[in-house]
């Protein structure tokens, strides 16, 4: 409780500025609905509300295990030489400029309508902090612990395993709590074109000019985006509450 | 290996103001109106694009959209003082307590359509609704119009894919709307023939492609605005008079169709238009349309109708 209150005064604030806002009249509610509107819409609509939620937290998670996995293995293989580095890295750069808006009718053409476009929106989307992020970490193994198990003879992959993995966690860690809020963002993109769930709620309530129904779906992406971000803190704090600074307090 | 020109701390701490001082230089120009366009400069605003708003005492910026841009929603806000709206969206505007006022309807017969490939011989809107896929704005009144006439039961709803016909193109049972001088034309070009339902065959027919303001700058500037309405009707007399001038402006600005699509299309929407009435709409079809959307739920009461559009 203690822990979550800090948490919960700005959260009130801004929804209670904003409720006085709209009442007041300084905002007009077809612009921002009022918070209490966005409240009613989610107890009203709610039983939509959630099925498209669970759509959506499909689609976003096996996204970003994919790129979890996916990345994590790229920069493993871009840290194995300079040269190979060199020759694939820039095409990394790709996933992180790549406007999926653009390639999402793409996606659609390649991988049908529903749950495959979403995951390959969310993959694409999340993919590039987890590779930048896993790599710098490899590379940036200190110096005198890799001398040290190369004066006792430790074999490539048991440098990689016992030490260069273990000792980039940090990072990669960070790499995945950015991918979480990315996944999302791509699983809503690709619902905009190629599926159900949130995505198809925003844009079939954006043009009913619903803005009330907008801010709830949004609210619950939001909803999404922190639950993956909590469970990689959960992860986070396992792997690393023994010897890094950044989880012990 | 040659060492590398670095920033250190301290210049680099100096540089990021600098960073955002630049970014706050994209200011805004002076007293211009402006007109939002909800889709890219095509020959369905080419009397807006004809139209010598200068004559008239005005000084007014075209802003181009594209798929979603929010045009009812910008003139409620002050973003733009006039947009390009459908008839349907001002009466869920207003209902949301957006006052938005039609000043000028181009379109007085609804562009919208169903484009299925011809080799289905489908007959009727209502076998589009019997197999394949069926790709639409759910959000938009006439989809729920066809849900609740012919139920979706049968057919697979996909979301539009705006002007894209990759998807069409690839599968003959989809089917998508359309704007009936627009998608069928560019289908029709790379070989695929197509049947066209329009949806005004319904008897759902909005104005579309109106001019629109909000009705907080027409009670302050009613000479501006009765301006902006002369310079529109000429600029569509004009372009519909000849339409190549203007094309060819258009083309410039959005080159994605070529120069003979843009003569096509504008040939194409002229029974649209109704030059006779250019621009005039009537108190009955608001009334009708405010009735339509009242029994799909989609607006709690049917405003009255001389709210909605202001004769000039």
């Amino acid at each position: 409780m203690r822990k979550a209150l800090p948490a919960a005064i700005p959260f009130l604030v801004v929804t209670l500025a904003l409720e006085w806002l709209v009442r007041a009249g300084f905002v007009p509610a077809f612009l921002v609905p009022p918070p209490s509107a966005v409240l009613q819409t989610m107890i009203h609509d709610w039983p939509e509300l959630f099925a498209a939620l669970l759509k959506t937290s499909a689609g976003a998670v096996i996204g970003f295990a994919l790129s979890a996995i996916g990345g994590i293995a790229f920069a493993v293989f871009l840290s194995s030489s300079r040269a190979i580095q060199r020759a694939f890295y820039p095409y990394a750069v790709f996933f992180q400029t790549v406007p999926i808006i653009a390639i999402a009718p793409l996606l659609v053409i390649w991988f049908g309508y529903g749950m495959r476009t979403v995951v390959a929106s969310a993959f694409i989307a999340s993919i590039f902090p987890v590779i930048a992020n896993t790599l710098s970490g490899i590379l940036s193994t200190d110096p005198a612990l890799r001398d040290l198990f190369r004066l006792y003879g430790a074999t490539s992959s048991a440098t990689l395993w016992k030490l260069r993995i273990p000792a980039a966690m940090p990072q990669i860690l960070t790499g995945l709590r950015i991918a979480g809020g990315l996944a999302v963002i791509g699983a809503i993109v690709g619902e905009f074109l190629g599926g159900q769930g949130l995505g198809s709620v925003v844009d079939i309530a954006r043009t009913q000019q619903r803005t009330d129904k907008v801010f709830a779906a949004v609210l619950l992406a939001s909803v999404l985006g922190l639950a993956l971000f909590g469970f990689i803190n959960i992860v986070s704090r396992l792997a690393l509450r023994r010897w890094h600074a950044s989880e012990q307090n | 290996m040659r060492s590398a020109p670095y920033i250190d701390r301290r210049t680099f701490l100096k540089l990021v103001p600098a960073a955002g001082l630049l970014a706050a230089c994209g200011s805004k120009s002076g007293a211009k109106l402006r007109l939002a366009l909800n889709w890219k400069p095509d020959p369905e605003f080419g009397g807006f694009y004809a139209a010598d708003y200068a004559k008239h005492g005005l000084d007014v910026e075209i802003l181009p959209g594209g798929a979603g841009t929010p045009t009812v929603q910008m003139i409620g806000a002050g973003s733009a003082e006039f947009g390009i709206v459908g008839a349907d969206e001002i009466l869920l505007a207003r209902a949301r307590g957006n006052d938005v006022v039609a000043l000028f309807a181009v379109y007085q017969n609804n562009p919208m359509g169903i484009m299925a490939h011809a080799s289905r011989k489908l007959e009727t809107i209502g076998d589009v609704m019997k197999s394949g896929t069926l790709a639409i704005q759910s959000g938009l009144a006439y989809a729920r119009l066809l849900q609740k006439q012919f139920g979706f039961d049968h057919v697979k709803v996909v979301p539009s894919p705006g002007g894209d016909l990759t998807g069409f193109l690839h599968d003959e049972n989809f089917a998508q709307q359309c704007f009936i001088m627009t998608e069928p034309l560019q289908a029709r070009r790379k070989g695929v023939d197509v049947k066209v339902f329009p949806v005004s065959d319904l008897g759902f027919n909005p104005y579309t492609t109106v001019l629109a303001t909000s009705g907080d700058f027409l009670r302050k500037n009613p000479d501006a605005v009765k301006n902006m309405v002369a310079a529109v009707r000429e600029g569509w007399r004009s372009y519909l008079d000849n339409a190549a001038p203007t094309n060819e402006k258009m083309h410039a600005l959005n080159p994605t169709m070529d120069a003979a699509t843009y003569a096509e299309i504008a040939e194409a929407q002229k029974p649209l238009i109704e030059a006779s009435t250019l621009g005039k709409m009537t108190a009955e079809r608001w009334d009708t349309l405010a009735k339509q959307l009242k029994d799909l739920g989609d607006i709690p009461q049917a405003p009255a109708a001389d709210q909605c559009f202001r004769e000039l």
